[in-house]
Formats: structure tokens, sequence, C-alpha cells
């Protein structure tokens, strides 16, 4: 699995521009899954029989996408000006390398040296406009001859893993989900199961809306990484989730309020096979349950998602116990379904 | 080894201020293959010296600060890592930075922050301060504290590597490209007679106060010091006028902190010899070990050569190639030059 994290994450897939990511998991898919096609916003969509088909279709959604940056123009003396591709508190930027558009040109979002910076300039966060990316060329031209605009950018940084318990890499939001769901696909599945891979969830969940309303399911699971505040500076209810204290099952976040009747079901097979979960202490965040509860007459929909520090950063970091029993309770929800219904 | 790969190889040592071990070892076998002898000092100063056989020669000091910017651990909650800075960071770098931590064997962590949702309305245009800042190494709290005692180093993770139309970016290249370009000039030098002894300092501790130069200084007692450090370069955030051009050449500093012939004979130099230099004047301080040098004991000759780094103080500081290589044919000539004019001192 966390090879799999690893792989994924190595892959440049800046909200609209997911491809590589796509194409990817189009690869997995086609080796696992009965059927898979890629629809008209990109969004990978796998269809895999399992041992029955329930009275209730089901559908399973990761997003491909990643925040990142986006080209806006040049400076005459070869700098970009960019914007970013989904949400990031800019406060992450300043001394962070990126690499640009299909051919990865390296660059660095750099800021005047410290020592020229007066007293209280030293606090501020400049303005994303007055930010810029270096990427040693020498004017205009040359700028424009390696990086279009529109052009994305991830950011830089290896993969690693923390004392052998944390994972940190550039895109877990939500290459996560989406290795949860290839990993079930590898598997014989208890019922008939549709996957949906999204594009463009920090884009406003774009991706989704089409996804949903082609597969047209009656319970959808949306697997998915969830903002984690646990550091000793914040207190308890403002910390959201807390990493290794197992699986989030939110109730509700700023985009929906879950189905209570796949919530309940969520926890109640997290404590019978013992399966630590926690639930958000604060409403924050959203995910492409708020396009795919709306779809067409409504879905059953619930989200179960792994909690994650420096989530839209270039360094977001899970716990590795998190992510395993994530998987755990994905594949126990299938069974239950099959149950069920 | 070019000066580029020297460049990179020594960008990668961890050193920050105080605690330069980690890079004292590697600086000296680069050194030793150019010099007759390589010793540290008390201050973690790594002095080499070419010898030129004559009694009572006159001593001439190249000198390159190999210490960094860093952090150090403070202490320790529920796991996480409280640190302080060594030398001048810039807090706003630090949000998801990687950062190495000087255990044996290093570790890399994350610095964490509080994501936007716990911020006050217009908290997000602020940095945040270094005491809300914490490492994030994956361990729990009795793990850190034993792991990671209160006193460890620690420093940038920041590969460097060469982009662009000529660039080197990453950590530390304040001030290991001046090293690098000393020790390149070493090695042109190897065979060639000197009527000098040549010092070279690899001097510590300059972030927190030049404080190892000044030992240094005192303990080589040199003639003439040609010390070479960064420059701060133009940035397009920055309109000041003095800033120094990346990929305009070596930077030749003039001003009182630097002996006038001294630096009249690298300005002459350079336009003779067609070397990349610009001019820059430093009304008082030059805030480099020049200022220590300049007045050891009852004084020393003293020039100051610059590369431009643009973002100093960063993971990403960034200078141009050119650069280097004209601050080494600069250095290598005004070598030759003074030490020629006193073969028969």
């Amino acid at each position: 699995m966390l090879d799999l994290i690893k792989s994924l994450c190595a892959l440049d897939g800046v909200c609209g521009t997911e491809e590589p990511v796509a194409a990817f998991i189009r690869a997995h898919a086609e080796k696992h899954a009965d059927s898979v096609r890629t629809d008209v916003m990109g969004n990978v969509i796998a269809f895999k029989k399992g041992a029955k088909t329930p009275s209730k279709s089901v559908l399973l959604t990761a997003h491909i996408d990643e925040v990142g940056l986006i080209v806006t123009g040049y400076t005459d003396d070869g700098y970009l000006k960019f914007d970013e591709a989904g949400g990031i508190d800019r406060r992450v930027l300043l001394g962070k390398t990126v690499y640009i558009g299909k051919d990865r040109v390296f660059g660095v979002i750099g800021t005047r040296a410290v020592h020229l910076i007066e007293g209280k300039e030293r606090d501020k966060i400049p303005q994303l406009w007055e930010m810029f990316i270096d990427i040693g060329a020498k004017d205009r031209d040359a700028a424009a001859r390696r990086v279009s605009l529109g052009d994305t950018a991830v950011f830089g940084g290896e993969p690693f893993d923390l004392s052998g318990k944390l994972v940190k890499a550039r895109a877990l939001d939500d290459r996560v989900g989406c290795a949860v769901m290839m990993k079930l696909m590898e598997t014989q599945l208890p019922i008939d199961c549709t996957f949906a891979f999204t594009v463009q969830e920090e884009a406003g969940t774009r991706g989704a809306f089409g996804a949903a309303f082609s597969v047209s399911p009656d319970i959808a699971l949306v697997i998915e990484t969830a903002t984690s505040a646990d550091l000793p500076s914040v207190s308890a209810h403002q910390r959201v989730t807390r990493l290794g204290q197992g699986v989030v099952i939110p109730f509700m976040d700023r985009g929906t309020v879950y189905n209570r009747e796949l919530f309940s079901m969520l926890t109640g097979l997290a404590e019978k096979h013992s399966i630590p979960w926690q639930t958000k202490t604060r409403i924050a965040g959203g995910t492409d349950a708020a396009a795919v509860q709306r779809t067409r007459g409504g879905v059953m929909t619930a989200a179960a998602a792994v909690p994650v520090r420096n989530l839209h950063s270039p360094a977001p970091v899970a716990h590795l116990d998190d992510i395993e029993n994530l998987y755990k309770l994905c594949a126990l929800f299938l069974s239950e379904i099959g149950e069920r219904y | 080894m070019t000066l580029e790969e020297r460049i990179l190889a020594l960008s990668a040592l961890p050193g920050p201020a105080g605690f330069e071990e980690g890079a004292a070892k590697c600086i000296s076998e680069m050194l030793a293959e150019a010099a007759d002898e390589v010793r540290t000092d008390v201050m973690g100063n790594v002095i080499a010296v070419r010898r030129c056989g004559k009694e009572n020669a006159r001593r001439l000091l190249l000198d390159a600060h190999y210490d960094e910017i860093g952090f150090v651990v403070t202490g320790h909650e529920e796991g996480f890592l409280r640190f302080a800075a060594i030398g001048g960071v810039d807090a706003r770098m630090l949000p998801a930075a990687e950062i190495r931590i000087l255990t044996e064997p290093s570790r890399v962590g994350v610095v964490a922050a509080a994501p936007p949702h716990v911020l006050e309305k217009g908290e997000s245009d602020k940095a945040v301060k270094m005491e809300d800042l914490f490492i994030d190494v994956g361990l729990t709290q009795e793990e850190a504290e034993k792991a990671v005692p209160v006193g460890t180093p620690a420093v940038f993770n920041a590969p460097a590597r060469a982009f662009g139309d000529g660039y080197i970016c990453g950590k530390a290249l304040d001030n290991r490209a001046s090293l690098a370009v000393i020790i390149e000039v070493l090695r042109r030098l190897k065979d060639r007679p000197l009527d000098v002894d040549l010092f070279v300092l690899a001097s510590a501790q300059e972030e927190l106060g030049r404080r190892g130069a000044k030992t240094a200084a005192f303990d080589i007692a040199p003639d003439w010091c040609v010390v070479l450090d960064a420059d701060h370069a133009k940035t397009p955030d920055n309109k000041r006028h003095d800033m120094k051009k990346p990929g305009g050449g070596v930077v030749v500093s003039i001003g009182p902190n630097m002996n006038r012939k001294l630096t009249d004979k690298a300005i002459r130099l350079a336009r003779e010899k067609g070397i990349p230099h610009q001019i820059g004047v430093e009304a008082g301080d030059s805030g480099t070990n020049a200022a220590a040098v300049q007045i050891a004991r009852e004084g020393v000759a003293t020039a100051l050569l610059g590369i431009p780094v643009k973002y100093m103080h960063s993971p990403v500081e960034t200078l141009a190639l050119s650069d280097a290589l004209a601050a080494a044919d600069l250095l290598e000539a005004l070598v030759i030059s003074i030490t020629e004019g006193y073969a028969d001192a």
C-alpha cells in the first residue's frame, strides 16, 4: 500500500491537468476491473463485478487531482507569476521548489533575503500577486520558451517516512483514497462496485458532478483525507482530527450532512471489528460528497478519510495505521452492503 | 571535480553555526588534496596551509565561512520538537519545510503549522511565529525526548541542483559556494611555486557574528586576507539600487572595511583580464568576516570578493555558476599578483 501511495504521489495531477495520474490508474483498472472508461471531464470510471449484485448499486469515489500552482504571466527579467490551483494557504509557499508543466521545469519560490526586510515587514506574508517563481531564465523570452501560460506546477520534495510510522508526500490528498480503491479493485469483491477516480475536486468537486450523474448510484462512499490540526498549540476541539487515532467518519462538513444510516453503519462496523475511528471535532472542509449526494434524485452518501497534517501544502503527513484501517473499513463496508441489500 | 560539482557537494554538508562537525571532515579532506597541513581549531575553524618553504615568509589568507544558518531543538511537546533559529532564519520559509535533524543517523522532519481554519481572520496575511511552529518527526513524546535530545542541531533539507540558464539553487550556498571557489583556486595553483605561505580558512560561526574568523585571524596572523562571501543579488521584489546583478560577475567590495590598495589591485586585475565583475560599495561594516579579520592583531590588509546570491538564508538560495567561475578567475589572479609582488620580501 505504501509503495502504491508513493508511486501515485510521484505523478503530477494538479487540478485540471490530471492525465498522468489518470493514465496510471487506467492501466491498473484495465488489469483488475471488468470495464473502464474515461469521461469528458477526465474522470476514470471502472466497474467490477462482485459475488453479488445488491439491490442498491454502490459507487466508491476518490479524487485524483491535487492542489498546485498555475502560471499566469512572465516578468521582463524572466520570472513567472502564478495563481493557486485549489485552495492553498499562501504561508506555505515561500522557499519551496516546484516542477512546472509536462517537461517538469524546475523552479523556486524565492523572496528577498531576510536581511533586506525591515521590522514589521518580516511578519507579513506577501500577497500572491507579489510572489514569483524563478526558473533561472535570463529574460521573458527564455522563460516563455520553457513554460507556457496555463501550465500547472506541483510542489517539489521527495516522499519519505517519519520514524516508520508516518508518511510525508506531496499529494496524499487524495492519492491515499485512490490507493485504497486500487487495492480494493485487486480483490474478489463481495458486491458489484463502480469506482470513480474523479478530477477537479480541488476546484469545487467539478469532476464528481458528471461522474455521479452518469453512474447514478444508490449508495456512494467518498474515500478521502481530512485536515488535522493536532498540534500542541491548538486546543483540542480545534484539532478537527488526530493522526494515528483511526479512520475519520464525518457526520457533517461544510459541504455535506452525511447520510445517517451509512454513518451509523460505518461507525458500527468499526466498533464491531475493533477498527479505531474518530469523527471531525469541527465542521471543516468538504469532499466530493457535496456533488455526489445531490445527483439526480439524491444519493445515500458517506465518507471515510485519513487524517492529514499540513493538508494542501508541499509536505502533508499521514499515519500508516490510519491508512491501513481506512482500507479495512472500506472493505467491510462493501461486505455489509452485500448483506443488507 | 568541477566547480559546479564541488558547490553541490559542499552545499549538501550539514553544518549550522556552532555545530559544524558534520561538514568539517569532508572539507578537511578536500583541502588536504592541495595543502601541506590541515587542522581544526578550538572554535571549529578548518585551517589549511601551503608552505612556500622560505623562512619568515609572508602570509596570505583566503577565508570563506563554512557554517550555515540552521536550527536547534529546544524542547518536546506531544512528540513534536520545539526549536530555535541559529543565525538569521526567515520564519516565513518554515511552514511545511523539510528539516534535517542532525541525530546519528540524521532524520528528516517536517515543520507543521496550524491550518487556516484555526486562524483568526486576517491572520493568514501574517507570518507564523517561530513559537507556533513545531517539527514533526513522527515520534511519541517519550521517543522524541530520547531520540532527539534538547540541543540537537538541524538544517534545511534542501538538496542543491543546477537549473535554468546556468544557475544553482540549494541551501548553504552562502557560503559553501565561496569555499568551493577557494578550493578550486588552491587546486589550480597546486603546481605553481608561491613566495608566500598560503593559508585557507574555512571559518566557523560566521552566522553568529564572525566568531570563528576572529580567533583564526589572530592565530594565523596574516599579512593579507581575501575574504569571499555571498552578496545580495537583485530579486524582482526588491527595488533597491545597490543589489548585485545575478550573472553580472564577481563582486569586488570597496569601502573602509576593505584595504583600498588590495581592492584596487583586484579591480585592476579584473579589468586587465576581462573577468566579469561588479563593484559593491560598503559604506561601513561589510557584514562579513572581512570586518573581523581587518582588525585582527594590529590590522590585516583585507579584500572582499562576493558571489551574488538570491534569496539568501533560504532553502532555495540561487546563484549563477558564471559568477562563481568569475570569482575563481579573479581570486587566482589576485593570489598570483600578491605573491609575485612580494617575491623579494
